[in-house]
């Protein structure tokens, strides 16, 4: 089957789907424990934006996510030299990075909860972590496979270890960077949900804490809706910046 | 041949590679050649040898982005150590740098040698009608074909005004057109500009059309082994078709070297 195929066909699945619970449950079976009845999920947006605050909540993790985003990969352009050229400054980012690749990385959000209870910044500094070293270390895994032929070409015109990281190395890494950022962009956002979960106060995962604890099952579908939707915004806008400014393929 | 008039020196140049178990693998052995700032190779003096000789290799010494065993490159009678743009190496493959443009990848040249911004748009236009890539500008390496990327390349070079340009067996896989045109712009280039080149090559006839000396090296290890000056090689057999018995002179020193030629 094509990929155009395999889109085409899901489309079709999903769009049944919602009839399907659009029917079901609004008129065969409309009283359950399942899932609430399509007219309460709409009038339950009105009561997620005036009871749960929802464009405050939404505002708050969307901010850190992409906040964090944008900034880990300033930082680590900032640090490619040291990240590909300094073995002392990787392997220290290297050992954090294998610390939480088997810690499961919402301990480490725990933690942040203890520290600064009161910090409105740990989720920024929890999202910033989860992207930041990550990336560092693609950065670096990604380094090994750059053509040698590009790093002879720019080292024999008089490119230093600066040049040569910013304009060669950070460059051709682009792509498979990218990629991964797709994958880290779904992981933040599946982590940074259950940090806010744990912690309360702001946040879509705080609109999730307290419908699961008001037992609102009409209000924590809705927001799962909202936040759905907007992880496919966000990586619909990831993949439309990789098209118009990453044009070249890897390596 | 060295003095006053030389422009590059390579002095007993040796490699080792130590490989696995303590083997070690001498890739070069006592490499010694002399181009002179006269211009007496015809500014283009190509390496002549089967795959496998240590072209490469040889190279990436005198470009110094590897460090000999033993040996010492001089450019202008200081020692060559680190790369500074004074002898440019473009690889087999050409390296211009897809996430630039035509303009971008000269600029990325230029601007390595802190010179103004007038004099870099300056030399960017002289280079870029220098290798006929006048309107390709704003065009990508990855849009257009190999022969378009070495283009860049070369110009890349020949904007940073070096001494020595390197070129390493960058003709290789290129269509036999593409190669016939490339060859006619690095002719016209020699007697254009006051850079010279170094070819290395495992095309007979790709030595003979573009060089002016041609030094045949011998694999296992590498050595130059013989060193025939086309220009004087021309003369002393006036009237015969010089890739004819040039060839077979070629030809007949790799069987007395029990090396065999790969003849494109």
């Amino acid at each position: 089957m094509s990929k155009k195929a395999y889109h085409k066909n899901s489309r079709i699945l999903l769009t049944g789907l919602f009839f399907i619970w659009l029917i079901l449950f609004e008129f065969v079976i409309p009283g359950n424990g399942f899932l609430p009845k399509p007219s309460i999920v709409f009038l339950s947006f009105g009561s997620l934006i005036k009871d749960y605050h929802l464009w405050r909540n939404f505002g708050v993790t969307v901010s850190e996510i992409y906040f964090a985003l944008i900034i880990s990969y300033f930082v680590d352009w900032l640090l490619c030299k040291y990240i590909t050229g300094n073995e002392w400054f990787f392997s220290a980012l290297d050992a954090f990075y294998k610390l939480f690749k088997f810690l499961p990385a919402v301990i480490l959000g725990m933690f942040l909860i203890l520290w600064f209870p009161n910090s409105n910044f740990n989720g920024v500094i929890f999202s910033l972590l989860i992207f930041i070293i990550p990336m560092a270390v693609k950065v670096k895994e990604e380094s090994y496979k750059v053509k040698p032929e590009y790093i002879d070409a720019a080292t024999s015109l008089g490119a230093g270890k600066n040049e040569l990281s910013k304009n060669v190395i950070w460059k051709a890494v682009q792509p498979s960077l990218l990629n991964y950022i797709f994958e880290l962009h779904y992981l933040a956002w599946l982590l940074l949900i259950v940090f806010e979960f744990m912690k309360g106060g702001y946040g879509l995962g705080s609109i999730y804490r307290d419908a699961l604890r008001y037992k609102d099952l009409s209000a924590l579908f809705s927001i799962s809706i909202i936040t759905g939707i907007t992880i496919f915004a966000g990586f619909y806008l990831l993949k439309y910046f990789k098209n118009k400014f990453i044009h070249w393929s890897n390596f | 041949m060295s003095g006053m008039n030389a422009l590059l020196e390579i002095k007993n140049l040796s490699k080792l590679f130590h490989g696995p178990a303590g083997s070690r693998i001498h890739v070069l052995d006592g490499i010694n050649f002399t181009i002179d700032s006269a211009g007496n190779d015809d500014r283009l003096t190509s390496v002549l040898s089967p795959a496998g000789a240590g072209k490469t290799t040889l190279l990436k010494i005198i470009s110094a982005l590897e460090k000999p065993s033993s040996g010492e490159v001089i450019l202008k009678e200081k020692k060559y150590l680190q790369p500074d743009g004074s002898i440019v190496y473009i690889p087999e493959n050409a390296s211009s740098f897809p996430w630039m443009s035509v303009n971008e990848n000269i600029e990325f040249a230029l601007n390595l040698k802190k010179i103004s911004k007038e004099e870099v748009k300056k030399r960017k236009d002289e280079v870029i009608s220098l290798v006929g890539l006048s309107g390709y500008g704003n065009h990508y390496p990855h849009e257009k074909s190999s022969g378009f990327r070495f283009r860049i390349s070369l110009a890349r070079a020949l904007a940073i005004q070096p001494e020595v340009i390197l070129l390493d067996d960058c003709f290789k896989n290129l269509h036999s057109e593409t190669k016939k045109e490339l060859h006619d712009l690095i002719k016209s280039i020699k007697q254009q500009l006051n850079v010279s080149f170094i070819l290395a090559t495992s095309n007979i006839s790709e030595a003979i059309d573009l060089s002016g000396n041609i030094l045949l090296l011998k694999k296992n290890p590498g050595k130059i082994f013989r060193q025939i000056n086309v220009i004087e090689f021309n003369k002393n057999h006036q009237g015969e078709d010089k890739n004819v018995s040039l060839k077979s002179e070629i030809e007949k020193s790799f069987e007395h070297a029990d090396e065999r030629m790969n003849i494109f």
